[in-house]
């Protein structure tokens, strides 16, 4: 059974311009347990789901249409009471910005034990060993728990917010861009020991990233974001070596491997579309380089193309890079 | 922190000494001196006012002046007071420096009680209609110009409504035979102020560990009316009740003139504070723990939003005199505002002096209190 399934996500952002057509149309499902990843430029609503998820919306956002089933709640029709119960205890988040999502005035441990006596009925002793034991798992020393923001490393402090997202054990844990602010090494330090701890405690995973080698490493399946639509979505293998859409091949063909022969980095023309009045019919057209009069006209729909493989595109591409 | 406070306090003794020397020769620069007032004189003749000069010491060179004064300021003596000869000017200050204190730290105190919670909240509202009139009112009041809003006060509350007196200490008829003086009774006041609020904060200190917030709000209200009750009790039966009314009762209107300006203050800094606080991730983070909504508030964003408020207000407890000149003017409140304006008019330097060099005082002080402070309540400021 799905853990959260998401059907038909429209939000809007209101504006003095018109409304901002963010996040339309998106479905996606996650089983328990499972790691996915959404990708796509800076811009494409990624961010937006994640925090739709959560109903942490700022308050010129209005969901206008879809559902969020989460074990079988639909979270867009919750109380904001009910809502707080959810948030953190069941799906919790790492934040783009670690670095700054830590008060500055309060000691670090105690932001978590704030966390865990907010949802599970324990002790101060009992949080304080509970975040001790989630600082070891980090790979942080539990002396660390009793200093403040400011006494951590930008590395340390990372560690630490993933440590507090875990702390009420929660089923999902969104991380969004959980590592784009740290030197490569300790990115991937830091990728890794999440995805064993995900692994141990079967917590699904969603990360968000504009890094798609990032996502690569550490998702099970991906999803690839464009305009606020999901574009394609299938297995990370298949959108690595058969991607269909033709968002995903440019995606693919700009970054550079280290295998194969050397080759141009490809750019895409033209740039991501306003959103306050989005391209008719695909949103990608303007810029794809298969776009026809179809494609102007009407909006293609997420279709199953292979066992798993979801494409929106009227003319999905199959050939293998 | 103790190597700090050393070296902020030769810091504060340096800038006092320029700030002393500064002053006295802004003063030598005024034309005139003590004795020009009695030039339309015709019972003090010239010959007299000379006498006068040389009795002053006005006649002295300026740099003699100079090191006298000064070394007379280091080993604590202010000199007497041309117009309130003989008198000393440390004994006119003494009688009315709490006069100007508890006038503007009862002001504060209260223009951060309401000023600081109302901030606090319509900026967690922010742009709905509440928000706006409040912010508006807040501009209103911070702006206003002092004696307006004095004039407005008086006219209303003392002249047509007849409730308060229009100025001064007392009520003179009163008076005419105390018990005690009234500068006693309104030590006595002061000290029964300053005990009130040392028994507020120790009752919230008390109830702190009472788990519910109602049961604990109630027994905070009760202890502080019990308090205020036996202070009353105290006062009626000491039998110096209604003199020590009759003070209170001059006092409010200057008291309501400087909290509705500094509250407009308090609440406006306050409001700004708290919007770039909501803006840091760490107060996203805070909503999406599940905290409820006041938590998120008073805990995460208020709490780090209350820092520029602090210092703000240290600060102000710094500028009191000066800025008592207008009100204590308004309202005749014989403060050290109203002294100094007075010693300037008529070039009695030492008084002026010695107000000023109160003002200095306390200016300094503030400032290395501010300063300390704000390593008590933000973790990040270490000395």
């Amino acid at each position: 059974m799905a853990l959260l399934t998401v059907q038909d996500l429209t939000m809007h952002y209101r504006t003095k311009l018109g409304g901002v057509h963010a996040v339309d149309g998106v479905s996606f499902a996650m089983a328990e347990g499972e790691a996915i990843g959404l990708v796509g430029e800076s811009g494409c609503g990624k961010t937006s789901v994640a925090m739709a998820l959560l109903r942490l919306l700022p308050d010129n956002a209005q969901i206008l249409g879809g559902e969020i089933l989460f074990e079988g709640r639909d979270l867009v029709k919750l109380s904001e009471h009910e809502m707080r119960k959810v948030r953190w205890r069941s799906i919790s988040m790492v934040f783009q910005a670690a670095m700054n999502s830590l008060n500055p005035v309060y000691r670090v441990g105690q932001q978590i034990i704030e966390a865990i006596q907010q949802h599970l009925s324990v002790s101060e002793r009992e949080a304080r060993s509970r975040v001790a034991e989630h600082y070891n798992l980090v790979g942080l020393d539990p002396k660390l728990m009793d200093r403040y923001p400011h006494e951590y490393s930008g590395g340390m402090k990372q560690r630490a917010v993933i440590a507090m997202a875990l702390a009420c054990s929660p089923k999902l844990i969104i991380a969004d861009e959980p590592t784009t602010a740290l030197d490569v090494i300790v990115q991937d330090r830091i990728l890794r020991r999440i995805n064993e701890v995900r692994a141990e405690f079967n917590m699904a995973m969603m990360y968000i990233s504009h890094d798609i080698a990032v996502i690569a490493e550490v998702a099970e399946r991906i999803g690839v974001m464009y305009a606020g639509w999901i574009v394609e979505m299938a297995d990370t293998v298949s959108v690595f070596k058969h991607p269909a859409h033709p968002y995903t091949i440019a995606l693919m063909s700009a970054f550079p491997s280290i295998k194969g022969d050397k080759r141009v980095l490809a750019q895409l023309p033209g740039e991501p579309p306003n959103l306050l009045a989005p391209p008719s019919g695909c949103r990608f057209h303007p810029r794809c380089p298969h776009a026809t009069a179809e494609c102007v006209d009407e909006a293609p729909r997420l279709e199953e193309i292979d066992k798993g493989h979801f494409v929106s595109c009227w003319h999905p591409q199959r050939r293998s890079q | 922190m103790l190597r700090f406070v050393g070296g902020r306090l030769v810091q504060i003794a340096i800038t006092f000494f320029l700030f002393l020397t500064v002053v006295f020769f802004l003063f030598q620069a005024m034309p005139g001196d003590y004795t020009k007032q009695f030039i339309m004189n015709p019972r003090i003749p010239p010959a007299a006012r000379e006498a006068l000069k040389v009795r002053l010491g006005l006649t002295d060179s300026v740099w003699g002046q100079y090191v006298n004064y000064v070394r007379n300021v280091f080993t604590g003596n202010l000199g007497l007071s041309f117009e309130h000869y003989p008198r000393e000017v440390w004994d006119v200050i003494k009688e009315r420096l709490p006069r100007t204190a508890i006038l503007f730290l009862v002001a504060s105190v209260m223009a951060f009680v309401w000023g600081f919670p109302l901030g606090r909240y319509i900026a967690w509202k922010r742009g709905q209609t509440l928000d706006y009139t409040i912010t508006v009112a807040g501009v209103l009041f911070y702006t206003i110009f002092t004696p307006l809003l004095a004039l407005m006060l008086l006219f209303v509350f003392a002249n047509q409504l007849g409730w308060f007196r229009t100025g001064g200490f007392l009520t003179p008829r009163l008076w005419l035979t105390p018990p005690s003086s009234p500068q006693s009774i309104f030590i006595w006041l002061a000290a029964t102020l300053a005990g009130l609020g040392t028994w507020a904060v120790l009752a919230r200190f008390a109830t702190r560990r009472i788990g519910h917030p109602r049961p604990r709000r109630l027994a905070q209200r009760g202890l502080v009316v019990v308090g205020v009750g036996l202070a009353g009790l105290g006062w009626w039966a000491s039998g110096l009740g209604p003199f020590a009314w009759d003070i209170v009762w001059h006092m409010f209107l200057p008291v309501l003139a400087v909290t509705l300006i500094a509250f407009g203050g308090d609440m406006l800094l306050m409001r700004d504070s708290m919007l770039e606080v909501i803006r840091e991730d760490y107060i996203t983070t805070a909503k999406a723990k599940g905290l409820p909504d006041k938590v998120v508030r008073d805990r995460h964003a208020a709490r780090t939003a209350l820092l520029p408020l602090v210092t703000s207000f240290t600060l102000s407890i710094g500028f009191v005199v000066s800025g008592g000149i207008v009100t204590e003017t308004m309202f005749s409140w014989k403060g050290m505002g109203l002294t100094y304006l007075n010693a300037l008019l008529i070039q009695d330097y030492p008084m002026a002096m010695g107000c000023l060099i109160f003002t200095g005082i306390l200016v300094l002080v503030a400032h290395l209190v501010a300063d300390l402070l704000y390593a008590v309540l933000d973790p990040r400021i270490v000395y």
